[in-house]
Parts: C-alpha cells; structure tokens; sequence
C-alpha cells in the first residue's frame, strides 16, 4: 500500500492532488459516500482534476467543463469521451492509502 | 456589430448574424474550441449580461448540468445585443490565421471512390490557412455551415480543396453534392487546432473517411518541407477495399516510398478482396509502429469510434503525453 496524505488533509466535498515520484498525479476526492482516488490529469487536456468543481460525485474540468463520475470515472459531460482512471483506496487510521 | 466584453478581459466587435464564438477568432482571441458545430463542447462560457440566440439547443455539447448551470456554447450563440460573457481564455489556442469569410466558386469536383470526391473551390485572396485545418461552407438552403477540411496545401492562388464522403441522406453533403460548378458558397475559414507543428520528431497520421482530407494537407506540406531525416506515415482505415483512398495522391509527392509512407487496411473480415493488411486502423498502426510512436507526433480525423480508440490506445494506455496527438473532436 502506498501513503497518499491524512483523512483531514481534504475536506468533504474537496479534493487534493498528490504527488508522488515515477507516476502521474492523482487526486483524493473525499465525498459524503467516502474517499475516492483517481488520476488527476483531465483526460482531454492536462488541466488539474483536483482544481475542478465537485458537484453531486461529479468532477468538472477547471477548464472545460467536461465531467467525470469520481467513483467510476466514467466520463459524463463534454468534451470529455476517455474514461478517467480510477484507483482502489484504502483508508486505515485516519490515513488514506493507495491500493496496488 | 454588437460589443462582446469578455468579465475581466478585452471587449471585441460581433459582427449581424456571427456566432461570439467565431468573432471572438476573428479578433485573434484564445477561445477554446474544437468543432464549431455544437458538438465537441470546449466552447463553454456563461452569460453575464446581454442576450444571446441559442442556434442549437439540443447542442451534444452540453449536458444537462451544463445548461442546469447556465453554461452555453460560443460557437452556438448568436448575440442580440451586447453581451458581457465569462470565458476562459488559452494563449495556446490563440489563432495563427485569423478566420474569414469568403465567397468561394466550385470550380471542380473529381470522384476519389465509389462515396469520396473531391471538391476544388476557388476564392479572392490568397487560401490562408494551416495543414490540418478546417473550413465552415454554408451551402445554398442549408440552415447552418458544414465543417470540411482542407486537403490541399496553403496557397496564394485561392485555391481550397476539400474531401467529401457522400453519407447515404445527408443532408449536408447532398447539398454539397448537388452543387454545379460555377455555383457559389460562403466560406469561412480557417479553424481548428490540428495543424502541423513545427517538430523534431517523425509524423503519424490515422485517417478513416473523408478524414483523409486534414491529413493529405499534412502529408503534403511535409513533403514540401525539407528532407530533414524525419519520416511520415499516413495509416489509412477503410471498411472495405473499395473504400481504401489517398495512394495516387500520396505516390505524386516526392519523396513517396522513402521519407513517406502509405499503409492501408481494411477492417471488414468478409471482404476477401484485399491484399494488404487487416484491421482497425489503431491496432495495424500499433502493430506497424511498436514503440516508436513515443518518438513520434501524431494526427488523426476521421469517424468519432476511431478517434477514440486512438486515443485510449495512445495517451490512456500507453502514456502519450495528450499534446502529442492532435485532432479536433467532432463528437
């Protein structure tokens, strides 16, 4: 399992973009139904998930406004056609982690 | 002319009739877009103050929560007076030609296969545009313009030449079809943002269709270019063997067989009259290219299904930086 950050780091209804060396960015999105990790570079261009507007488990694209369902990834607004990559979480203690 | 002010940045003029989105272009602002029909929905904006028609409100573009939010599409609003509008503005989409409408005269069409022609329009002035490029023809009784890429190479003649696929009742291109030569239509042109950059790196390009069009444009300014060690590789996808199109205009450019190649295939399994290779177009390419496609800049156009396993292929899959595959999203 791989560290991502604290349960406290992102506060419902937000979102964080993590960091971490050799892969992409991924975002931490903390919903009423959970914690949800996808990656956080849009699928149609390479604007920052993270930096969107979370909206009834929908992520929008800060600069289009194409959408993704956070849980599945599906993508559910234009123009975004190409799945988003979703990620199996695992939050133990107050620390949420990276399933791999 | 109406004053479109974009909040928090500089106001342009909006010509009767123009879409905010084109006379945005026109003024050489970084709107985002893709299409121009209503389609791909990268033309977002909100509506701060004014009046705007909505020439498509069924516009695929914009989803329910879209319109929940009062978003609206750019390339679909016709203003009824000065508007101010909320828009994000890209320096990367900044147009290199500014768009303009022309009338252009069919001078020739030439039938490329059983369902593609080719359609050459002259125009005053000089065809100013980029290879890989889009023109909007409004043709005669139609209610809005078709978008059609430019096959030929930018020219101080006027010229602009076009591939066109007859679509069994399409309304577009019977129009289109239908024209004589010597009849006139309003073109408007260039658009789009999947033009040939200047690289270091060998060319792709994936046609499917009449999307062969953008994509001879691009194989023939390569091939005006220098002979600079890099290569380019058109892959063509057709259904069948009477589909497969674009050899004769690739093999009259020099260099044709060496610095450029041709690799076409066929996906219909039933179709027992080819030789070459078989398959989607994606996968023969994949197959072609192994992993020199990361050495590679690559351009696409052609039907919605083939663009998407591209890209899921190339930039989902396999990691290709998403800037390194370039076509415009009619979908």
């Amino acid at each position: 399992m791989l560290y991502l950050c604290e349960v406290s780091d992102v506060a419902e209804g937000a979102a964080k973009r993590i960091d971490l060396p050799e892969r992409p960015p991924l975002a931490v999105f903390h919903l009423p139904t959970g914690l949800f990790v996808t990656d956080d570079t849009c699928t149609h261009g390479l604007a920052s998930l993270s930096e969107g507007e979370i909206d009834d488990g929908v992520v929008e694209c800060p600069w289009h406004q194409g959408a993704f369902d956070i849980a599945t990834g599906k993508p559910c607004g234009a123009p975004c056609t190409i799945p988003l990559r979703t990620h199996r979480v695992v939050v133990s203690d107050g620390k949420v982690f990276l399933e791999e | 002319m109406h004053t479109i002010r974009l909040a928090g940045g500089p106001a342009f003029g909006c010509a009767e009739g123009d879409t905010i989105l084109r006379a945005g272009l026109r003024e050489g602002l970084g709107l985002s877009y893709e299409c121009n029909v209503g389609s791909c929905g990268v033309c977002k904006f909100e509506l701060v103050e004014g009046a705007v028609e909505d020439l498509r409100p069924d516009a695929p573009g914009l989803s329910e929560r879209d319109r929940r939010k009062g978003r609206r599409l750019a390339c679909q609003s016709r203003p009824a007076g000065d508007c101010v509008i909320a828009m994000r503005q890209d320096e990367a989409v900044r147009p290199p030609v500014r768009p303009q409408r022309r009338t252009a005269v069919l001078e020739t069409v030439r039938r490329l296969t059983h369902d593609l022609s080719e359609f050459t329009f002259r125009a005053d002035g000089p065809a100013d545009f980029l290879p890989g490029q889009y023109a909007l023809i409004q043709l005669p009784g139609l209610a809005a313009p078709r978008a059609y890429s430019m096959a030929n190479t930018p020219n101080g003649d006027g010229v602009w030449q076009f591939i066109v696929r007859r679509v069994p009742n399409g309304v577009g291109t019977a129009a289109l079809f239908a024209m004589a030569a010597g009849e006139r239509a309003s073109l408007d042109a260039p658009y789009g943002q999947a033009y040939l950059r200047p690289s270091p790196r060998d060319v792709v390009c994936v046609a499917g269709g009449s999307g062969l069009a953008p994509m001879l444009s691009i194989a023939r300014a390569f091939a005006e270019g220098p002979a600079d060690g890099r290569g380019l590789t058109l892959y063509y996808g057709a259904r069948t063997a009477r589909d497969v199109c674009g050899e004769a205009e690739l093999a009259a450019l020099p260099g044709f067989g060496t610095r450029i190649r041709f690799v076409p295939a066929v996906s219909d399994p039933e179709d027992a009259g080819f030789a070459g290779r078989r398959g989607f177009i994606h996968e023969v390419m994949a197959d072609d290219l192994g992993r020199r496609f990361e050495r590679c800049d690559v351009y696409c156009a052609g039907p919605p299904p083939m663009t998407m396993a591209l890209e899921d292929l190339l930039v989902r899959e396999a990691g290709l930086p998403a800037d390194r595959l370039r076509f415009d999203r009619f979908f």
